[in-house]
């Protein structure tokens, strides 16, 4: 019953998402039109800049692809956060329903997430399909690693859906989490390599990001896809990433725990 | 104040992001010495007009304009079309955001600390000039998020081409002399997005800005023109709720 269950949750988000697709569409091309002019003109500029043929690592080509890898990874880690539904669940009383159902309200978003997240891996995989035509095949991507990106991708959509569900239940106290969302997507773009190559950062501020969980949500995906980590860095990087997802499991569980026992179905 | 805890989120919201956006600067600075036109003294204070720019926006329109589409499409415009002023004048103003005011004064200050430690000369006439450019980008900054949202009169949807808009203000808050090309070309004509803070900021550094404040003050005449004109083709077209 169970898994019966999370499959028609899963293949009903997928057609509602689908019900909008002109503006689904319009939205995806023309966000990552923008951003990968903006990544290629910030790359353009910074070579030129330095005289460098190399910074942090990368040639002009080599970061290029970073920006363009990081883009689309993020749209499939990130996937419909800012629509916040277990925020508006709490607000709406509409949490009620799920304390109703056989599975834990956690995993039910989370299979909702998944399936959300299905037509967008449909746009990312067509405009990944388009990258090689159009500025050629990414130094250093090959098969192995690409599984290996993959199984970080996994990874960190399940940790970036782990982070953020804690602070969507801050809507049990608060009136409106979204600045906290949005706060938390700043902050990772930076931490978490979307913004610029983790390279580009002074050696001892990378010790510490990579000790923190955003670089396991960008930037060690697309590093695994493209080549950049061994087998070993990708092993241990797959252990602290899988670790800080048993944390964030475990101060979520905490935080549900204590709103639950003051939430009144009736929303607040 | 109706919502305490909110407000002081988007007040830390805001300075998170002042944060991001100067600690990226650093970070490419730590590796080049030139971005597009400018060196890191520059870059800053181009930096402090992103955030007072965005911070005005925020607090005199942003409110305004979320709500906008909604209206169009619920059909409470019925409400604004039938009192005695500008409709698009009071739908533009009508409500102020308090917090983002407090953005607005933190921004100024991030601002003033960019030009107080800019080691070259700047004038009072220069700053003066830059100040008055920078509140047209502003005015340029309302017509641009306006003309992404009244295709809402059209298109049945609550919220226009609002995700073109965001992603297109990206390039607003990068220098536009790191665009090249015909993408530049289009950024400061059709789609003037790099004009918005670039411009006033080349304005205070360049040797002759009236070039500048000229092309600011031309694209500026002609998107609240084509705004205009979108507003009243579209209020001509409006159906109240089956809009």
């Amino acid at each position: 019953m169970r898994g019966g269950l999370l499959r028609d949750l899963l293949t009903a988000e997928i057609r509602r998402r689908m019900s909008y697709r002109a503006d689904f569409w319009i939205s995806a091309v023309s966000s990552l039109a923008v951003r990968l002019a903006v990544a290629w003109f910030i790359v353009k500029a910074v070579f030129e800049g330095s005289g460098r043929p190399v910074v942090g690592g990368y040639d002009a080509t080599q970061m290029f692809f970073y920006y363009v890898a990081v883009i689309l990874v993020g749209k499939l880690v990130q996937s419909t956060d800012l629509e916040q539904s277990v925020s508006q669940d709490i607000y709406e009383g509409g949490l009620t329903r799920y304390l109703l159902y056989p599975v834990p309200y956690g995993l039910v978003k989370y299979v909702q997430q998944l399936g959300a997240m299905g037509p967008a891996a449909v746009q990312i995989a067509v405009f990944a399909a388009w990258i090689p035509l159009a500025f050629g095949w990414p130094q250093g991507l090959t098969p192995g690693g690409a599984a290996m990106g993959i199984a970080a991708i996994a990874m960190a959509n399940l940790l970036h859906f782990l982070m953020t569900f804690p602070i969507q239940l801050v809507s049990f106290w608060a009136d409106n989490v979204w600045s906290l969302m949005v706060m938390h997507r700043f902050a990772s773009a930076l931490l978490g390599g979307m913004l610029a190559p983790l390279a580009l950062f002074s050696d001892s501020t990378r010790l510490v990001l990579e000790a923190l969980p955003f670089r396991y949500l960008f930037a060690f995906p697309v590093e695994s896809m493209l080549g950049r980590l061994s087998p070993a860095q990708w092993a241990v990087g797959m252990l602290v990433g899988l670790g800080w997802c048993g944390v964030m499991s475990i101060l979520g569980r905490v935080v549900w725990r204590r709103g639950t026992f003051q939430y009144t179905g009736v929303g607040i | 104040m109706e919502f305490r805890v909110d407000f002081w989120f988007r007040i830390v919201m805001d300075s998170v992001w002042y944060v991001v956006n100067f600690l990226f600067f650093w970070v490419l600075f730590r590796h080049t010495s030139v971005l597009g036109e400018w060196n890191y003294d520059q870059s800053l204070v181009f930096l402090g007009g992103v955030f007072v720019s965005d911070a005005l926006h925020m607090t005199i329109f942003s409110n305004n304009m979320w709500w906008l589409p909604i209206l169009i499409n619920k059909g409470d415009l019925d409400f604004y079309l039938v009192r005695p002023v500008s409709s698009l004048f009071f739908v533009s103003l009508r409500e102020f955001a308090a917090n983002s005011f407090v953005n607005l004064l933190m921004a100024a200050g991030v601002m003033g600390w960019a030009l107080v430690r800019y080691p070259g000369p700047l004038g009072p006439g220069s700053l003066a000039l830059f100040a008055a450019c920078l509140l047209v980008g502003v005015v340029l900054h309302f017509l641009l998020h306006l003309m992404f949202l009244l295709p809402a009169f059209w298109m049945h949807t609550s919220h226009g081409l609002r995700e073109v808009y965001f992603s297109m203000t990206e390039t607003m808050t990068r220098p536009a002399g790191i665009f090249s090309g015909w993408i530049l070309r289009l950024l400061v004509t059709v789609l003037p997005f790099a004009v918005i803070v670039s411009f006033p900021t080349r304005a205070l550094f360049a040797g002759n800005p009236w070039p500048v404040v000229l092309h600011l003050g031309a694209v500026t005449a002609a998107a609240f023109l084509a705004a205009l004109a979108m507003w009243r083709a579209g209020v001509r077209s409006y159906a109240s709720a089956s809009s």
